[in-house]
């Protein structure tokens, strides 16, 4: 192996250096004016700062008004929920809304990571695994242990008050992962007949997705490496301690919420 | 000397009297805040994207993003890498997206032919060449990689900057470009090398 020939980490570096005035990027465009246009059609008053950083009581209720005033705008201008979509978002998962949503084959594989048991998908993850009281013991369990922190997905088989999902094949799916060390992990797409709503579950950030199935992305190990992508139902996420949560079902807001209050 | 502030970036001073500003409800400031980061914030969106209208679809959302942001802006931090890190966030959303319309091998193949297609007419062939090459190995790293290189080597950002904006410890930089520089190398033709010109032989 010729390795002596190749670049030095120097040569590499300048030549890189001087690439960069010259690389092929096509021109700038002009952003000033389309920013100002989305921005002064939906003011959101920033916050005052001078006195607020020093009281935390006044920084909690600035930081109210500002999140009723951007919930209200959401409601308002689609191009807002989309940005604050995008900037909500729970740790590990970022939604976008898009139109149209592209479809997908609802019946991809789910690739879940292997079958296991309980004890050692808990010993193969870095996070205590949450087991919702109202549904008991998973009909199945699979651990990832490729997702940074692991993956563990919880499967419920249908049964009466709990149908059949048609895109898992499944009655409930919970998966549980470390949001906090993979912040893309999940890329939610929501189109313009789903629902998505900012939530608190158990009083932590969530979404609640319903409506439409909407498009989920699970990337592991940076854009090029693996993507898997299928159609989801009514999801519910949140994020507590670091840990994403999500139930997928075709269950009522109100189920799954009460699936969600055994979780942490 | 105020009129030549649009084509300095990262001025820190001037960038905490406009964050200011613009914190506070100022609309001008703000637009002169985009000016001034417009062309930054889009060549980090192209890396991220390799695709312009992906890449400008990214930066405007994430100046909007951002606008609405400031209220939680850190008093005094920077700027610049704040704003990258929402870029590079807004691009990989854009590039996602764009995963579900064509296939991986599809995409890399498409940025090798348009990193060998990069116009450099005044440059010498063997230089184009070399130029080309690395444009296209360059847009088959993943865009971590890409992106710290980028910071880096062609938008000039200090190691603090570069953590900042990559959401990463900054004891930890160093280390990523070394790694993304060797991956880099890895992906090189076997063959590359640089002449005593700078150009590839080969």
């Amino acid at each position: 192996m010729a390795e002596s020939a190749r670049l030095t980490d120097m040569e590499l570096e300048r030549a890189l250096r001087e690439l960069g005035p010259r690389y092929p990027y096509p021109p700038t465009p002009n952003l000033a004016v389309a920013v100002r246009r989305r921005i002064v059609a939906q003011p959101v008053a920033p916050v005052r700062r001078l006195t607020l950083w020093r009281d935390p009581r006044r920084l909690a209720l600035a930081a109210a008004v500002v999140l009723v005033l951007a919930g209200a705008a959401a409601l308002i201008n689609p191009t807002t929920r989309d940005a604050i979509a995008h900037f909500f978002h729970v740790r590990g998962v970022i939604v976008s809304r898009v139109s149209p949503l592209p479809s997908v084959s609802p019946v991809t594989p789910l690739n879940l990571g292997r079958r296991t048991t309980m004890a050692d998908a808990q010993s193969a993850v870095s996070f205590t695994i949450g087991v919702p009281a109202e549904l008991g013991a998973p009909d199945a369990v699979y651990v990832d242990s490729e997702v940074p922190g692991g993956e563990v997905a919880l499967a419920y088989t249908p049964r009466p008050g709990i149908p059949l999902v048609k895109q898992t094949g499944l009655g409930v799916l919970i998966t549980e992962f470390r949001g906090d060390l993979i912040p893309g992990f999940l890329s939610k797409e929501v189109g313009p007949s789903t629902t998505l709503q900012e939530t608190s579950v158990n009083g932590h950030p969530g979404w609640w997705i319903a409506g439409e199935p909407h498009l989920v992305f699970v990337q592991v190990g940076g854009i090029d490496q693996q993507v898997s992508l299928r159609m989801a139902a009514n999801t519910l996420i949140w994020e507590h301690a670091g840990v994403t949560y999500r139930i997928e079902s075709s269950l009522s807001e109100a189920d799954a919420f009460r699936i969600a209050a055994g979780l942490p | 000397m105020k009129g030549s502030n649009r084509s300095v970036e990262g001025r820190p001073l001037d960038d905490l009297a406009l964050v200011e500003r613009a914190r506070t409800g100022d609309v001008n400031a703000y637009e002169a805040l985009v000016q001034q980061y417009q062309q930054l914030a889009f060549r980090v969106a192209y890396q991220v994207t390799g695709d312009a209208a992906d890449a400008e679809d990214a930066a405007q959302e994430a100046f909007v993003n951002a606008y609405y942001a400031l209220g939680r802006f850190r008093p005094g931090a920077p700027f610049k890498p704040w704003l990258c890190r929402i870029v590079a966030n807004e691009a990989r959303n854009r590039r996602m997206a764009a995963h579900r319309r064509t296939a991986l091998a599809e995409r890399a193949q498409r940025a090798q032919a348009s990193g060998e297609a990069a116009p450099s007419p005044e440059a010498a062939a063997e230089a184009d060449e070399f130029r080309a090459t690395l444009v296209a190995t360059l847009g088959r790293l993943r865009d971590d990689d890409r992106l710290i290189l980028a910071y880096r080597l062609f938008f000039d950002f200090s190691e603090t900057d570069m953590a900042e904006a990559l959401n990463v410890p900054k004891g930890t930089v160093k280390s990523r470009l070394s790694r993304a520089l060797t991956r880099l190398r890895a992906a090189l033709p076997a063959d590359f090398q640089l002449a005593s010109g700078g150009t590839v032989n080969g």
